[in-house]
């Protein structure tokens, strides 16, 4: 035998029988798909947020990745601050979320509707530089992250070798959860009903005597209060700093144009899409290696990992502008 | 007429006072990450700058130090220096905006900094423009000193050293070398695989790796590099564990060193060696955050607390520097002392703050080993070759986080071979 460990034999130097090599892979695969959907549920719930206030109010929030911010530090502050697991902060930055939310609405956004689109435009990036920066000044520019909890760093591995985080894991099964509940609210309560009422024809609702002005602000602390849970779910395994949203803002535009503005479902799945495209890196790895191709292998993929999701986020916007499951646009 | 004589007397003799009285403080620049990803390594760098200029301006009995004798600068009448600090939060263009600052009002003499490579690289562009000297102490990617800057000194080794270092270790692990254990089979080493942020700094390790490792097998076999800033590394492990590493090689900075190890640990990974390019490996946090989890790491350092034992200045300085900020030198604040201590020795030899004078004395200047406190062979800058402005004289140092009696987690030599403190721990004990 040649010696196999020279430094110029073919990528896998040792000697495994093909069909291990394939096992292997197939293991990888299935890894990174499960990861990518792990992921994709929560980027499912961090988008609900936007399409919810999207599908009400025709209005584009820019600051949505800062309402995700101010959950994550939620989540962040209180499990830190009163020594508490990560999930107390749940319910806190679903609170605080929604509260954001309504304030955002009535502090800013009522005034906003009066003037034309491109004033709704500047207001929410303005509302988003002015969180930002609030932030900032609070919390210092340092990312922080969560080192201990009943969940943190904590794993089991399924199957052949499929490792499963726990914090991913809570996260995708509480983002289901609220979606799930999100959706009775939208499709089996008077108050759903309001609020798609409002969305279908705001004016038309509003002889029928629905509240339009309550339903806009409602939209708005749902929003808020989904994404304030996405956040706390979050910081479990994701750092916080006062920059984080920016990612996310991006992630969700991406999410909601997938799935079709307005459309709850269409969120879930597109979280789901978005999640697996962020993990096409170690999928072509795993792919690469067992069909013997050699072009692109070795983890070069990873630097583009969320280049897929701004190239997807371009095409759809050009090809599909309806998204997947788009009623309205 | 007497009144007006004494009015331009006057103003001469005010003229004159200014610039001796701008002598008596020597302002350099220091750009340094206080915030971001790297801010505990930015304090540390601080700390560190900080302690030499004091004790540059002090006399010091008790430090065995040509500068701790003086108080001041001699060849300029006793001059202090001052640091002026900024924080470049990690962000070149920032950098190059500061640096440009520090240079037109606050007149710095000469800029020292800026540890993240990228942002190095833009301060140095700005100096170079103006003219300006600039002493680097902390940035290592090895493409610094290849662009023949005439105004650019740099003391610490860069990666090409650094990386080879590695390869020399891991070579000599496989030949029984290594203190405390047996020859390993070079198969359990392998394949290698590596991960590097994205940066100026990182892409320039990922490059060392793969071309030095090449020689003796060891060049990895998955390689790839991800953004330090947006940190879910899930993926990028997934990757690299695919081929069963038995050699993980990394670069990074603060809080993204910290996600790796995290994300390596939730992904149960079982490597042999993992093998830290320093900065984010070797900075407090990365300690005290992990706790435990970081026993069997090794890391590239230039510093240890160990040196001490060997090197007596060392251990004075660095008993200064822990009754000062409570911790021990990291290879951070032992370099950012070195390279503010060569500040002081370079201005003394130039005797003057005039740009030429300064930068004929960094091209001159050559200090003595017994001077330092890393156990370097002594600063000598390049002025010719390849590597202009390079510091030539300095080594560097392979550390293993082992936790001692005491329970602390301390960094111990295990290459160079014959400076070994303590054996190595092998196979890393995983999690």
């Amino acid at each position: 035998m040649p010696d196999a460990i020279g430094g110029h034999g073919p990528p896998y130097r040792f000697h495994r029988s093909r069909r291990a090599t394939m096992e292997d892979s197939l293991t990888q695969i299935a890894k990174a798909v499960v990861s990518g959907l792990m992921m994709g549920m929560v980027f499912g719930l961090v988008a609900l947020g936007l399409t919810i206030i999207w599908g009400v109010m025709d209005i584009v929030n820019f600051a949505h990745g800062e309402f995700l911010m101010i959950g994550m530090y939620c989540g962040f502050l209180t499990a830190t601050g009163l020594h508490v697991d990560p999930l107390f902060g749940l319910p806190v930055a679903a609170v605080v979320g929604f509260l954001l939310g309504l304030a955002c609405y009535y502090g800013l956004v009522r005034f906003l509707l009066r003037g034309p689109m491109v004033a709704q435009l500047f207001g929410t990036f303005g509302l988003m530089l002015f969180l930002r920066n609030v932030a900032l000044m609070v919390m210092g520019a340092n990312p922080r992250g969560l080192h201990q909890g009943i969940l943190v760093g904590k794993s089991f591995i399924v199957g052949p070798g499929i490792i499963i985080e726990l914090t991913k894991l809570a996260a995708g099964g509480l983002s289901l959860a609220a979606f799930a509940a999100t959706w009775w609210l939208m499709n089996r309560t008077k108050m759903g009903k309001a609020l798609t009422a409002t969305a279908l024809d705001a004016q038309a609702a509003r002889y029928m005597g629905v509240p339009t002005e309550k339903m806009n602000a409602l939209a708005w602390g749902l929003g808020g209060g989904t994404v304030g849970v996405a956040g706390a779910l979050l910081v479990n395994f994701w750092p916080v700093d006062p920059n984080v949203g920016l990612l996310f803002t991006m992630i969700a535009f991406t999410t909601v144009a997938l799935g079709g503005f307005g459309s709850i479902p269409g969120a879930a799945v597109a979280g789901l899409i978005v999640g697996l495209m962020i993990n096409v890196a170690p999928i072509w790895d795993a792919l690469s290696t067992c069909l013997g191709i050699e072009c692109l292998r070795g983890g070069q993929l990873h630097e583009f990992k969320y280049s897929f999701v701004y190239l997807a986020f371009f095409l759809i916007t050009v090809f599909k502008p309806r998204g997947l499951f788009g009623w309205k646009y | 007429m007497p009144r007006k004589t004494f009015i331009v007397v006057l103003l001469l003799a005010l003229a004159l006072a200014v610039p001796a009285m701008a002598a008596e403080e020597i302002k350099i620049g220091v750009l340094y990450p206080l915030t971001g990803g790297a801010a505990a390594e930015g304090k540390e760098l601080r700390d560190g700058a900080e302690l030499a200029v004091e004790i540059a301006n002090n006399v010091k009995a008790d430090v065995d130090m040509a500068m701790a004798k003086n108080g001041g600068i001699k060849s300029l009448g006793g001059a202090k220096i001052k640091l002026v600090i900024q924080d470049h939060q990690g962000n070149p263009q920032l950098g190059a905006d500061l640096a440009k600052k520090l240079i037109q009002d606050d007149k710095v003499v000469g800029l020292l900094g800026a540890y993240h490579s990228a942002v190095t690289k833009t301060v140095a562009s700005v100096a170079e423009r103006y003219g300006v000297p600039m002493i680097n102490d902390s940035s290592t990617s090895p493409a610094l000193t290849k662009e023949g800057l005439k105004w650019f000194w740099r003391t610490t080794p860069h990666d090409t050293t650094f990386t080879n270092d590695l390869f020399v270790f891991l070579e000599g692990l496989t030949q029984g070398k290594v203190k405390g254990v047996k020859a390993v089979d070079k198969k359990e080493l392998l394949p290698a695989v590596s991960a590097c942020e994205k940066t100026e700094w990182g892409s320039n390790v990922d490059a060392a790796i793969k071309e030095l490792g090449k020689a003796s097998g060891f060049d990895p076999q998955v390689s790839l590099l991800y953004a330090a800033k947006a940190p879910d590394l899930s993926s990028e492990v997934q990757s690299l564990l695919a081929p069963k590493p038995g050699t993980m090689l990394f670069a990074g900075y603060g809080a993204d060193a910290i996600l790796m190890i995290k994300t390596l640990k939730s992904m149960k990974a079982k490597p042999k060696v993992i093998w830290g390019q320093d900065a984010g490996f070797e900075s407090p946090e990365f300690v005290s955050t992990l706790g435990d989890d970081v026993e069997g790491i090794i890391t590239r350092t230039v510093f240890s607390p160990r040196v001490g034992e060997v090197k007596k200045v060392s251990k004075q300085v660095n008993d200064m520097y822990k009754a000062k900020t409570g911790r021990d030198l990291s290879g951070a604040s032992a370099r950012s002392f070195t390279g503010t201590q060569a500040w002081v020795y370079v201005l003394e030899k130039a005797g003057s703050t005039k740009p030429e004078a300064i930068q004929k004395a960094a091209n001159e200047i050559k200090i003595d080993p017994s001077e330092l406190i890393v156990p370097w062979k002594g600063i000598k800058f390049a002025t010719t070759g390849s590597d202009i402005g390079q510091n030539e004289l300095g080594t560097g140092l392979i550390g293993q986080y082992q936790k001692g009696k005491d329970g602390k987690m301390t960094l111990e030599i295990v290459y160079p071979f014959d400076l070994a403190t303590a054996g190595m721990i092998y196979p890393i004990k995983g999690w």
